[in-house]
């Protein structure tokens, strides 16, 4: 298998692109807006996508470029716009209030589980000099960040955001770590259409008006 | 051999192909049985024809071998249970005017994909496939939770969709973290995920890299398993759905999460020793049948106690498969035999319950024996079962459990694991026993209006009990032998 190097320009591109995809994560954590949540993740697809251009330029993989495109169409474009006018403007949610902890406390969490991030994966003997050692670290942090995001946040919209960062790091950690899985189109195929259920749900139940005016907080008819 | 796998996934669909021939319920219910007993005879076909061989083809994408046909044989006989009990429950919903037509077409078309999704994904030899399968059928079964449309339904159904959805995404992660591990190799890159050339080189895969894979295969497909502390959907997904998908839910969707979880723990084990993976286990295991155990001593909505039943009996395979040994792994797939068609029992009578007494808390129905006299005996018989008293299946199962637990080196947990065990039995038995006594309702209540409804609906009771009090008697020698088989096929 081929693999990228650190000290390449490509490798250096995807490095870049996995810290500023690692910001954004940290951005929306650190937000109390709704519209920012979705324009956070909307520009932290649009990086990855990049990422995932240039490691399919490299490898010379139809596959990856598949998934470049997928991923800008659908995760850079249709999901936030989509979120933006499907829920933000219907149900017109402007500032998420139902936090369980603080802002700064938050941020402090998530710098933690980054560190955790690093810790635990270095013991993965990871090849060093290749962008995978480098970028994989990253990648775990972000799936970290985005649990953290749904942990304190209680807003349907909000976790729904949560997720979608988690899975942007598993898939910066795919095309690094794993560029020839086999599957990485058609997970990320299947995971756009389970991000589409996860919308509908949201839309639905806020047409019915119920879940939508409750925060999670407020659900407490099903419990213990 | 190819045929039957096909015959054994596919024939739940004729559910779909029933809708879209504009059937109602009953039409779409009768095609439904007829798919699921077809699936279930397919399986036993299939039995018989891989008599502890297994089978390769299609690029390793599709694998057959004992322990796929023995959770093919479970599943579908869930299936053959549920469909009966769907048949029934949906026309009377419909009779009543509480689902519209619409709904009544989109339960069995979900139904159809959900049971055809999962038996596919038993016979998935490509762990890549596997994930994409049983991540279909949750998405299938999500919308049977949230059917009713209700703010309940759509709130347990969120919670259900967003919590899988993360475990979705663990085990993919899980996936690409195994696939890395054989990166030395020399295999191409399908072959590096498919189940059999996993198995084979397991000793030759990197260590570091295979120990999270596990783990995070254990965290991501046990959210479906309902392993604590991942459990927190299960008992709302149960309590929402229509009684016949909880049952779906509860006997099919979590053991086929158990099965990925086998599927891992094999290779782990093979590649790090015993020691790790079972210690995994076991620490899933205890806290997960802890935590049922506890949540099931509160009284109330009786659907969630069952649901909570079923999550300290998950803990209770994952024990068996961290005690591991011949012993342990045998009692361990009995188990998911017998709670699978208790668990089915259980929850398809609590719909006679719940159109009956109009009710889901089981303070406020009484006298059940009475008033439904077939659906009371069977909740009160098929409790016992299912808490594992004898002559029934699940005592059978626990004993194999226990005595591994003595065998092993930790003879102490066995002892804690009867306790829980115990608990949990009185807190169900409990419970049941007080629903199906005490002053009932003057005139018997009369959930099933149609007598092709009593029919239907009644059939799964008296059959799936049926089959758990000879499971308790007597275990078959074919299936003796697919259960050993099966346990080859993973140590």
């Amino acid at each position: 298998m081929q693999n990228l190097s650190s000290s390449s320009i490509e490798g250096t591109l995807v490095s870049l692109s996995s810290v500023v995809i690692l910001l954004a994560a940290f951005a929306c954590l650190g937000s109390k807006l709704f519209n920012r949540y979705v324009a956070y993740y909307g520009f932290q697809s649009v990086v990855l996508s990049f990422a995932c251009a240039v490691v399919a330029y490299t490898y010379d993989s139809a596959q990856l470029w598949a998934l470049a495109v997928i991923t800008f169409a659908v995760k850079g474009l249709a999901i936030p716009l989509a979120t933006r006018s499907l829920l933000l403007r219907r149900l017109e949610l402007k500032r998420d209030v139902a936090l369980s902890t603080g802002l700064s406390t938050s941020l402090i969490i998530g710098a933690l589980l980054t560190t955790f991030a690093y810790l635990a994966i270095r013991a993965q003997d990871l090849p060093h000099g290749l962008v995978a050692s480098s970028v994989v670290p990253l990648s775990t942090a972000v799936v970290l960040l985005g649990a953290l995001v749904m942990v304190v946040r209680r807003h349907t919209v909000a976790q729904l955001i949560g997720w979608l960062i988690t899975e942007n790091g598993v898939f910066l950690g795919a095309i690094t770590l794993v560029a020839t899985f086999p599957f990485i189109v058609e997970a990320g195929i299947f995971l756009d259409l389970v991000a589409a259920v996860l919308i509908m749900v949201v839309f639905v139940s806020g047409i019915t008006r119920r879940l939508a005016e409750a925060t999670s907080t407020e659900l407490r008819e099903l419990r213990g | 051999m190819i045929a039957l796998v096909a015959l054994v996934v596919l024939s739940p669909l004729t559910g779909a192909i029933a809708v879209a021939a504009r059937c109602r319920a009953r039409g779409a219910g009768v095609a439904l049985v007829a798919g699921a007993i077809g699936s279930f005879a397919g399986s036993i076909a299939l039995a018989a024809g891989i008599a502890g061989r297994h089978l390769q083809g299609i690029g390793g994408f599709l694998y057959v071998d004992p322990l796929a046909v023995f959770f093919a044989i479970t599943i579908s006989l869930v299936v053959v249970l549920a469909a009966f009990g769907s048949a029934a429950y949906l026309r009377a919903e419909e009779d009543r005017g509480e689902l519209s037509s619409f709904q009544v077409r989109l339960y069995f078309v979900f139904f159809s994909v959900f049971a055809s999704g999962m038996l596919g994904s038993f016979f998935a030899g490509n762990l890549g496939l596997l994930w994409v399968l049983i991540e279909a059928s949750t998405l299938a079964s999500a919308a049977l939770v949230g059917l009713e449309a209700k703010a309940r339904s759509l709130e347990a159904a969120w919670k259900y969709v967003i919590i899988s959805s993360f475990g979705v995404t663990i085990a993919l992660l899980a996936t690409l973290w195994l696939f890395y591990a054989g990166s030395a190799l020399h295999l191409t890159s399908d072959e590096r995920l498919t189940w059999s050339y996993l198995f084979a080189h397991a000793h030759a895969l990197q260590p570091g890299s295979l120990r999270l894979a596990f783990l995070l295969a254990v965290v991501g497909y046990g959210t479906k398993v309902g392993l604590a502390p991942m459990h927190t959907w299960l008992p709302d997904a149960h309590s929402e759905a229509p009684s016949p998908a909880s049952a779906m839910l509860s006997a099919a969707l979590l053991n086929t999460g158990m099965y990925a979880v086998i599927r891992f723990q094999a290779i782990a084990k093979m590649g790090l020793g015993s020691a790790y993976p079972d210690h995994v286990l076991l620490v899933f295991g205890f806290v997960t049948l802890f935590v049922g155990v506890i949540f099931m001593v509160r009284r109330g909505n009786f659907k969630r106690l069952f649901a909570y039943s079923s999550i300290e009996h998950m803990g209770i395979v994952a024990v068996a498969l961290g005690f591991g040994g011949m012993l342990g792994l045998y009692g361990a797939l009995l188990q998911v035999l017998n709670h699978a068609i208790g668990k089915a029992v259980l929850f398809l009578s609590t719909g006679h319950f719940v159109l009956g007494y109009k009710t889901r808390e089981s303070s406020e129905v009484r006298g059940a024996l009475g008033a439904l006299p077939l659906a009371g005996g069977v909740l009160v018989l098929a409790s016992l079962a299912v808490a594992g008293s004898p002559p029934f299946g699940v005592f059978l199962s626990e004993l194999t459990i226990v005595r591994a637990g003595f065998a092993g080196p930790a003879p102490l947990l066995a002892g804690l694991f009867l306790l829980l065990v115990v608990v949990g039995f009185i807190a169900l038995v409990g419970t049941t026993l007080s629903m199906a006594t005490g002053h009932g309702p003057e005139e018997p209540l009369d959930p099933y209006p149609r007598r092709s409804g009593r029919i239907l609906a009644g059939l799964p009771l008296v059959g799936g009990l049926g089959v758990l009090a000879l499971l308790g008697l007597w275990i078959p020698g074919e299936l003796n032998d697919l259960l050993v088989h099966a346990v080859r096929a993973i140590s």
